[in-house]
């Protein structure tokens, strides 16, 4: 057998742009990477005595967290670790993977990955939802199999190779706190899509990406060359040599280039003399830099959550929050730092793995309502922003709200705070802006009420888009409908700039639709005058608005909330914008609208 | 060997708990005890509870038992037990 695979193309969807070359490593969601090694003829009973000892081991720990359980919740609960235990002493699983090691002459590890790869797939096959689930708990059995062979969660980036392209179906935005960022040159994920807070990350740290790869993760295996092409949405499994020379050239090629400088300008003025603030949306402590370096007048939203994921032990005290909003006080002065509070589903919170999963995070414990349930993790929070405030301008952003009583009690909590500290601190607490996110369709309706309670308010476009279209943008199955175009989204923006206006409180966009020249334009026509996006949209942007007349803005605004489609409105952009200002703007023309991957839905 | 044909008479079907049973129950037999559904040709081995919640065995299911060892007469007597008692699961 030859040692090279055929190539295969697998085709994508490409969320942040770019070329990668390198060797795949594969992940799964719980960070490890299982390689296929090859083991020599004398060394297979080691496997096999490995792979028994991890049994044990599983056993061990599976009686005594089911002992720990039947005490916290009786035995009607409990019982499904007894499940676990006999799917992890399965007769057939365990003379299967004996039979793995010794047929393959492969490592345990592998063994385990390969049956469970089967396993998981003959279960996704079943009809019946309730056992089709099932597999999922054979799933946790394998994962703690792997987790007992390979000793530990985490693995040495400095033994591998410095040009990886990770594989895996879904990768944690945590992931990338652990990453070696130096090393990862590309991702490859099954997962959707765009908006997800993993390709905001990887757009941010500009690695290239390419997600919704269906049945890519099963064909490759850790070690496999890869070329990824981000622009085309394309990867490329074990490629031809004249590929990978061709793309190693072009790597040479735009590294000899390097990063724009910058040039010293951050005023956007349009052309019949509107001002426009733009800021950057950040996420990393360090991503100042870029902000500044791309002329940011402020960061119009610093998503707080990474700080907490960078933590894996527990969230950060008060201290160690506080060196970082203070730093980026001092960093961006005069200009001022929103920093959003911790915007997260319970799952990703460490501190409370002991909450059940939820079924529907998105529509679950998040944002201001985890806040609320963890009163101690929301006012360490509001301590450290209060006492970094005296370093420069910070602002605080509630995210998720969905009703104004919500708005009453953060006021509530974050005012006793700052009496509390008032007294060993020599500066005013009390001047610190508080804002709130309208991501909520539920908020954008009720506006009025909630407009007169705060000191301005952010739109998340990508959770409005979201919540108001019902689609997640994470499910490859429905991300197609995730349209930030849609008549209903336009109207939605509408409605709040023109509320906004009327408080004197013009709102501000904080997502990734700000960073499209398209839909700039359109939000300056609907009369919003700050926009916040990923840094290195912004001189982009910044040229757009110089060229842009607000009276055309409003214009093609008036034309487009006429009008019924999402393919009606892009095309129209298309055609009608690019006139206007003088810009090539084809690159930009194919985010407008999402096609519709499925080709399930016809005419009738 | 013995063959006989059971009905699954829990409302959960065979799910976790029923199956949890079943192997639990059947494995303390020598006897080698196999289920079909009725009319498939599939067998899986009723040790094995990773093969049992494969069957998906639903209210109403009818499995083929096939029994064979030296302890047979016990183990399909225990089994036929264990369906009609509803795994213990319903009063």
């Amino acid at each position: 057998m030859s040692d090279r695979a055929a190539t295969r193309i697998f085709c994508g969807n490409g969320v942040s742009p770019g070329l990668a070359a390198g060797k795949a490593l594969k992940l799964d969601s719980h960070f490890r990477f299982v390689l296929k090694a090859y083991v020599g003829e004398g060394e297979l009973d080691c496997q096999v005595s490995r792979f028994r000892r991890a049994v044990k081991q599983s056993r061990e720990q599976l009686e005594s967290l089911r002992a720990q359980l039947e005490q916290k919740v009786g035995k009607e609960h409990s019982f499904i670790l007894d499940a676990h235990m006999l799917m992890l002493e399965d007769p057939s699983f365990l003379a299967e993977i004996d039979a793995l090691i010794r047929e393959n002459h492969a490592n345990a590890e592998w063994a385990i990955q390969d049956a469970a790869e089967r396993i998981r797939r003959a279960y996704s096959a079943l009809d019946d939802e309730y056992f089709r689930e099932r597999g999922r708990d054979f799933e946790y059995v394998a994962q703690r199999l792997l987790s007992n062979l390979t000793g530990s969660n985490q693995f040495s980036w400095s033994s591998l190779p410095d040009d990886l392209i990770i594989v895996a179906h879904d990768l944690s935005p945590s992931a990338f706190a652990v990453m070696d960022l130096q090393k990862v040159r590309g991702l490859a994920l099954e997962s959707g899509g765009r908006s997800s807070h993993t390709a905001i990350l990887a757009r941010r740290l500009q690695i290239p990406t390419v997600m919704e790869l269906h049945d890519f993760v099963s064909a490759v295996n850790s070690g496999d060359p890869i070329v990824l092409k981000a622009d085309e949405g394309r990867v490329v499994l074990w490629p031809s040599e004249e590929c990978l020379e061709s793309a190693r050239r072009r790597l040479e090629a735009s590294a000899a280039v390097g990063e724009p400088a910058f040039t010293g300008e951050t005023a956007a003025v349009s052309e019949d003399g509107v001002a426009v603030s733009l800021r950057a949306n950040t996420e990393l402590p360090h991503e100042v830099v870029v902000a500044k370096r791309c002329g940011a007048e402020g960061i119009g939203l610093f998503r707080s959550e990474f700080i907490f994921f960078a933590h894996p032990q527990g969230p950060p005290d008060r201290e160690s929050q506080f060196e970082i909003y203070g730093m980026l006080a001092r960093e961006m002065s005069p200009h001022p730092v929103a920093v959003r509070t911790l915007d997260t589903g319970v799952g990703r919170l460490v501190t409370r793995s002991d909450f059940a999963s939820e079924p529907n995070p998105s529509m679950g414990l998040r944002g201001i309502r985890l806040s609320f349930a963890e009163p101690a993790l929301f006012v360490t929070q509001i301590e450290a922003i209060l006492q970094a405030s005296s370093l420069g301008r910070l602002e605080i952003v509630i995210p998720m709200v969905s009703t104004v009583e919500e708005v009453w009690e953060a006021k509530r909590i974050i005012a006793k705070v700052a009496s509390g500290m008032q007294k060993s601190l020599d500066f005013d607490t009390g001047r610190v802006p508080l804002g709130v996110m309208i991501e909520v369709p539920a908020a954008v309706l009720t506006l009025d009420s909630i407009v007169r309670e705060v000191d301005f308010i952010c739109v998340g476009t990508n959770d409005l888009v979201q919540y108001l279209l019902a689609a997640d943008r994470d499910n490859p199955q429905v991300a197609h409908l995730f349209q930030p175009l849609h008549p209903s989204v336009l109207q939605c923006l509408h409605r709040i700039a023109r509320i906004s206006l009327q408080y004197g409180k013009p709102a501000r966009i904080c997502g990734e639709v700000s960073s499209n020249p398209f839909f700039a334009v359109l939000l300056l026509g609907m009369g919003y005058r700050l926009l916040s996006m990923n840094p290195l949209s912004i001189p982009q942007i910044r040229e757009v608005v110089r060229r842009v007349r607000i009276k055309d803005a409003e214009a093609l605004v008036e034309k487009v909330l006429s009008m019924y489609t999402v393919q009606d409105i892009s095309t129209f952009l298309v055609d009608a914008l690019p006139p206007l200002l003088g810009l090539d703007l084809s690159p930009h023309a194919a985010d407008l609208s999402r096609k519709v991957v499925r080709d399930r839905i016809q005419p009738v | 060997m013995i063959r006989q044909t059971l009905t699954v008479q829990t409302k959960l079907g065979i799910h976790a708990r029923a199956a949890a049973k079943l192997v639990r129950l059947t494995s303390r037999f020598s006897s080698s005890v196999y289920l079909s559904r009725e009319g498939a040709q599939q067998e899986i081995d009723s040790k094995s509870i990773l093969g049992v919640l494969m069957l998906a065995a639903t209210m109403g299911t009818r499995l083929a038992v096939t029994i064979s060892g030296t302890d047979e007469a016990e183990a399909s007597e225990a089994v036929r037990a264990l369906f009609e008692n509803k795994f213990g699961e319903e009063d």
